[in-house]
């Protein structure tokens, strides 16, 4: 038996391809309610939006696997997108623009990992308290405004699409779960994330520097938010303060519905991805199916807690 | 070594276990133990670590439902769902930890779960609850602030508060789990002076110890736990230190397993004047390679801290370390790993093993970065050296592949030393290496240890079996309270010798 | 011969009881640094000492600390809940959608506090005996309860009349509505941790949940109740809110769940429970306000709002971190 199926163990064993089955069921329904939905370039054209949200929920998964939580995405991603732009309006040319947004997001990153493992500060706490901070910084810089005086070029990240069809964020998602996915299950620093989500104290026991470890974790998502950021200002083409408002929510649901435990110590890149497209085709045909979007705070709220019960529920069921 | 002396006739005991016996996943931790005690008396249970002393208190307390056997008061068979019917019935426990509730004030401390005092107008009456804490307090002979929060309390005063909140239930028995573990010699004696009031009250007390002057001096009657069976019981002028300890230890100088004696080499650890606040102070040891030292010495002798200093989990404040005869800091368990030293620690669920990971990911998991290619870890290449390690080490029971936790505490143990061993250290500290594992593994780890003091390794066995140390130790070093307190050669090692060094009581005594 | 082997609490001997239970009340160093702030304000902002201005202020200050005392309870029972902010709003629907057919305040109020203890329930449940980390659980129906209520009330902005108005406009004997009910809360919630069962029960359960669970304490009930009395509370928040502004919006209370958490952390309550007073969430809630006011005089724009507020959660949570870290890693 392979190490991936042992590691496999560590959620339900058919929850993967539960998911599946439930995905495809879940286009499928939509298909039938909605007339028009499913043609391949719609559903391929949904991914625009879902990449940027797929790409964090990539890094909240080892965040959470490892024990900790991280509430401030949403807000860091309007600051990535605050700094492009106004840096950009400032006359740094575009390229440091974008540099500057990824080191944003790789600096809050890193300052809610300091946060958390210098002072032994509840990743809860600490993360809410940034949500607010880093919200609240692009606030200021941006006073209220946009910035949309984009070059054309810019719409590479976000507009673009390869042979007309599929588009470049979603190949980026594809190619970035697909390395998490390894980092994650078959890497060192992998098995340092679930050991440390598991028992800590044996982490450590075990020579393991878990404080530098979860520095990199938070770091790194960080850095995916500075990814997205760039993603999401490119694709509508203006940076503005509220972005990504209730991002945190949406990306916890889907971690936690693909079978990432809240609590840590097990979880799966594949499962996120699979969270991540149930949760965004049902929010995409909602949308197309012209329900109002006040039903998608609904519907992800609900996600949220119906995903950590059944979670809770399966373990309980498995024992 | 007596018989165990008659129980008392039925209608004189008011608390009697009448073969109680506890067993987990089919090992039993005691078994077929009869005892009593009657109200007005202290009994003391004495017995090593693994006696299986905490284990049968704790289905007295109502903690665990006894595997077999039952519980009588006044005769009367009982039987506890939960430590509160437990309470209900009158029995009490002290348990080792404190356990109270910082935030809230002694006084209040004792009302938590109970009916509070109320006044007319419909709250509590906290001036009422006050004066009975100070009630209770007095006629202990203690006087304390009762309206101060318990976490500003000392620890005494804190055992004081949880004696007070088993008086404030109506308790009729008091069973206390190693009283004075946490507390200075002073503290001790009031400890005893609240013994015996709780006697002269009528109410009786059962005295967990391994401390045999305690034994001594509070209790009137003692039973002895020796591996999960009773094995000596009588009045406590019926024995004297040296039977007692030959009871808690069995024959003295019994082989478990049989070494292949070698010269050790070169010293190889030197510590000169360790010390760490609070933990342990003045700590001189050598270490030669080869060489198996044995650490003797009760619970909170400071043993696993100065473990854990040498390792670097919690380090040293002040004192000397050298290795190979250099002076190192080791301030990081990177440090340790370093210069070489592993350690095996106490607990394996908690602090060693990752359960949910199967046995190959457990034992690479501090060497990792030797089946690491381009950073991916060889899966391949390290199920080959798990299934090497399992071979090396006997450990059976499910595949490599399959997480730990199914497996039992023996093989659990063997996947915890292969993954130490792992990192080819030159100085291994086993911390109780064998608690809670079957015979036939008890031996087979033996077998590694002594191979491993062959290999020319420099090995430290903490362990509070004295059998084990007699049969592993070349030589025994004992702590009490965090110092030395006697260093034993081979010729020297003696039970009563080393008991009395692990109690503090002088070397004079025989 | 024995080595001293524990380590006694410095403040144990060296003073007096009474003085260690000054030096150790949990609201000291915040209730010093905001008479230090009011001091300087005083003195620096003109506008701020006028009787207007502090009326707004207070006022303002009125609905975050009627929340955040109930919060403050769920907080030291060992929880969290973050859901405020959309509970107002839904409160404020239930009252302005009764007071608007029936008329009146006290029918309103009623139905406002049934509302808000129901969803509490809810929040409580989940929390408790659902085994959903509160923090997942009250993200989850913050979001829900405010797409509910956009979903409902949309864009309209209702007025509601002045008998309905009752619980927050006014001001019996000179003294404003708002404050006067401030000052029944308080009270009731003094009276619940002091001189009730329940209220030192949360102490408890909050201290030590391990040891509580032993003695029998029903710790899923408890923490239940606290998320029920956050959502009654929030109930007549509504009603205070509702009176003040007298107009019903769907995005009213925006924001206001992290005002409230960091009223509960700047007052000196720890976060992780079991320590805490009836006391410390009024202050921290007059401190967010007196700073959020300084700000508006200062003319800088609300949008440093947010701002201010999570690097003031983060100072006050950091402080508390630092001084644990200093006096001995208590865990």
């Amino acid at each position: 038996m392979s190490v991936t199926t042992s590691l496999r163990r560590l959620t339900w064993p058919s929850r993967d391809a539960v998911l599946a089955v439930l995905f495809i069921a879940e286009v499928a329904m939509i298909g039938i309610l909605v007339p028009g939905y499913l043609s391949p370039y719609g559903l391929l054209d949904a991914s625009r939006q879902f990449a940027e949200v797929g790409l964090i929920a990539l890094g909240m998964t080892l965040i959470i696997v490892a024990g900790g939580i991280d509430l401030s995405v949403g807000s860091l991603l309007a600051l990535v997108s605050v700094t492009i732009g106004f840096s950009f309006q400032a006359g740094l040319p575009l390229g440091a623009a974008l540099f500057a947004g990824l080191a944003v997001g790789a600096a809050g990153g890193f300052f809610n990992g300091v946060m958390v493992t210098s002072l032994r500060l509840h990743p809860l706490v600490v993360t809410l308290a940034t949500f607010a901070l880093y919200r609240g910084i692009a606030f200021a810089v941006s006073k209220g405004a946009a910035v949309s005086s984009f070059p054309e070029w810019f719409g590479i990240f976000g507009q673009t699409s390869i042979g007309g069809l599929v588009p470049v964020q979603l190949i980026c998602f594809a190619l970035l779960a697909l390395v998490l996915a390894l980092l994650l299950a078959r890497t060192p620093f992998g098995r340092r994330l679930y050991a440390i989500g598991n028992n800590e104290l044996a982490a450590r026991f075990s020579g393991v520097n878990t404080a530098l470890t979860r520095i990199i974790a938070y770091t790194l998502t960080g850095c995916l938010v500075g990814l997205a950021g760039i993603i999401y200002t490119s694709r509508i083409s203006s940076a503005r303060g509220n972005a990504g408002y209730g991002l945190e929510l949406t990306v916890i649901a889907m971690v936690v519905l693909g079978g990432t435990r809240i609590t840590g110590g097990s979880g799966t890149v594949l499962g996120t991805v699979l969270g991540v497209l149930i949760l965004s085709y049902l929010q995409d045909g909602l949308t197309y199916g012209g329900v109002r979007s006040d039903w998608a705070l609904i519907v992800t709220g609900a996600f949220l807690i119906v995903a950590v019960l059944l979670n809770e529920i399966f373990r309980r069921v498995r024992r | 070594m007596s018989a165990p002396a008659e129980l008392l006739p039925t209608a004189a005991a008011d608390f009697a276990l009448r073969g109680v016996g506890k067993s987990f996943a089919g090992v039993f931790a005691c078994r077929g133990i009869d005892l009593n005690v009657r109200c007005g008396e202290v009994l003391a249970i004495a017995g090593e670590n693994g006696a299986g002393k905490s284990t049968l208190m704790k289905c007295l307390h109502g903690y665990y439902l006894p595997s077999e056997g039952h519980i009588e008061i006044r005769g009367v068979p009982v039987s506890f769902r939960s430590p509160r019917d437990a309470e209900a019935a009158g029995i009490a426990m002290i348990p080792q930890e404190v356990d109270l509730f910082p935030e809230l004030s002694v006084a209040e401390n004792l009302f938590v779960g109970r009916k509070r005092p109320r006044a007319r107008w419909g709250g509590f009456d906290v001036h009422a609850m006050q004066l009975r804490a100070r009630e209770i307090l007095a006629s202990l002979k203690v006087e304390l602030d009762v309206a101060q929060p318990v976490r500003c309390l000392a620890a005494a005063h804190c055992k004081l508060v949880e004696i007070a909140r088993a008086l404030n239930q109506d308790a009729r028995l008091i069973i206390m789990d190693e009283p004075t573990a946490a507390l200075t010699e002073r503290e001790a004696e009031n400890l005893f002076g609240v013994v015996a009031q709780l006697r002269a009250r009528g109410l009786a007390v059962i005295y967990i110890t391994h401390r045999l002057e305690e034994i001594f001096r509070i209790s009137d009657r003692l039973v002895v736990l020796r591996d999960g069976a009773l094995v000596a019981a009588g009045p406590t002028s019926d024995f004297d230190t040296s039977q007692l300890i030959a009871a808690m230890v069995g024959r003295p100088l019994e082989q478990l397993f049989v070494r292949n004696p070698h010269p050790p080499g070169e010293t190889v650890l030197e510590l000169r004047k360790l010390a760490r606040r609070g933990q342990f102070t003045g700590i001189d040891l050598a270490l030669r390679s080869g060489e198996v030292l044995g650490v003797a010495g009760l619970i909170g002798a400071g043993r696993t801290a100065l473990a854990q200093a040498l390792f670097g989990i919690a380090p040293a404040d002040s004192g000397e370390i050298l290795i190979g005869g250099r002076a190192v800091r080791i301030r990081s368990v990177a440090d340790a790993v370093s210069l070489g030293i592993a350690y095996l620690p106490e607990e394996r669920r908690s602090q060693g093993l990752v359960l949910p990971f199967s046995i190959t990911q457990n034992i690479s998991f501090a060497v990792l970065a030797r089946f690491t290619r381009f950073g991916f870890v060889a899966r391949r290449r390290e199920a080959c050296f798990a299934q090497e390690e399992a071979r090396r080490f006997s450990i059976r029971g499910a595949d490599v592949e399959a997480p730990v936790e199914v497996l039992s505490g023996g093989n659990q143990q063997k996947v915890l030393i292969a993954k130490v061993l792992a990192l080819d250290p030159r100085i291994i500290v086993f911390d109780e290496p064998t608690r809670g594992v079957d015979v036939g593994a008890k031996t087979e780890i033996y077998a590694v240890i002594d191979a491993l003091a062959r290999e020319g390794k420099a090995i430290l066995l903490i362990s509070s079996e004295m059998n084990e140390l007699f049969s592993m130790a070349d030589r025994i070093l004992v702590m009490c309270k965090g110092r030395v307190t006697g260093t034993f050669e081979r010729d020297e090692f003696s039970a009563a010798a080393i008991g009395a060094a692990a109690a503090g009581v002088a070397r004079s005594r025989a | 011969m024995a080595v001293e082997t524990q380590v006694e609490m410095p403040m144990a001997r060296a003073m007096t009881s009474r003085e260690r239970r000054w030096r150790s009340w949990p609201q000291t160093p915040s209730l010093v640094f905001l008479v230090v702030l009011i001091v300087v304000l005083c003195v620096t902002t003109p506008g701020f000492a006028t009787a207007a201005n502090l009326r707004g202020v207070i006022e303002q200050v009125a609905v975050v600390a009627i929340v955040a005392l109930a919060v403050n309870q769920v907080v030291l029972a060992g929880e969290i809940d973050v859901s405020t902010g959309s509970l107002v709003a839904i409160c404020s629907f239930v009252y302005g959608n009764v007071a608007l057919s029936q008329g009146g305040a006290w029918l309103p109020l009623c139905a406002a506090l049934i509302a808000g203890g129901a969803i509490g329930a809810v929040n409580g449940v989940l929390s408790t005996y659902g085994r959903v980390p509160s923090i997942v659980a009250t993200v989850g129906t913050q979001f829900i309860l405010r797409g509910i209520v956009l979903l409902a009330g949309g864009a309209q902005v209702l007025n509601l009349a002045v008998d309905s108005r009752s619980f927050g406009a006014g001001a019996p004997l000179g003294i404003p509505t708002s404050i006067v009910v401030l000052a029944a809360i308080f009270l009731a919630m003094q009276w619940l941790s002091s001189h009730t069962t329940f209220g030192r029960d949360i102490y408890a359960v909050g201290g030590n949940s391990r040891a509580a669970l032993a003695t029998g304490l029903p710790i899923h009930r408890i923490r239940l109740l606290t998320f029920v009395l956050s959502g009654v509370s929030c109930g007549l928040a509504a009603a205070v809110l509702l009176g003040q502004i007298g107009q019903l919006q769907a995005t009213a209370a925006t924001g206001l769940e992290l005002k409230v958490i960091a009223a509960i952390v700047l007052g000196g309550t720890r976060i992780t429970g079991g320590r805490g007073s009836n006391v410390s969430p009024v202050i921290g809630a007059v401190l967010v306000g007196v700073i959020l006011n300084a700000l508006t005089l200062n003319r800088v724009s609300g949008a440093y709002e947010l701002l201010v507020l999570g690097a003031l959660i983060l100072a006050a949570v950091s402080f508390e971190g630092v001084r644990q870290r200093l006096s001995g890693e208590r865990n």
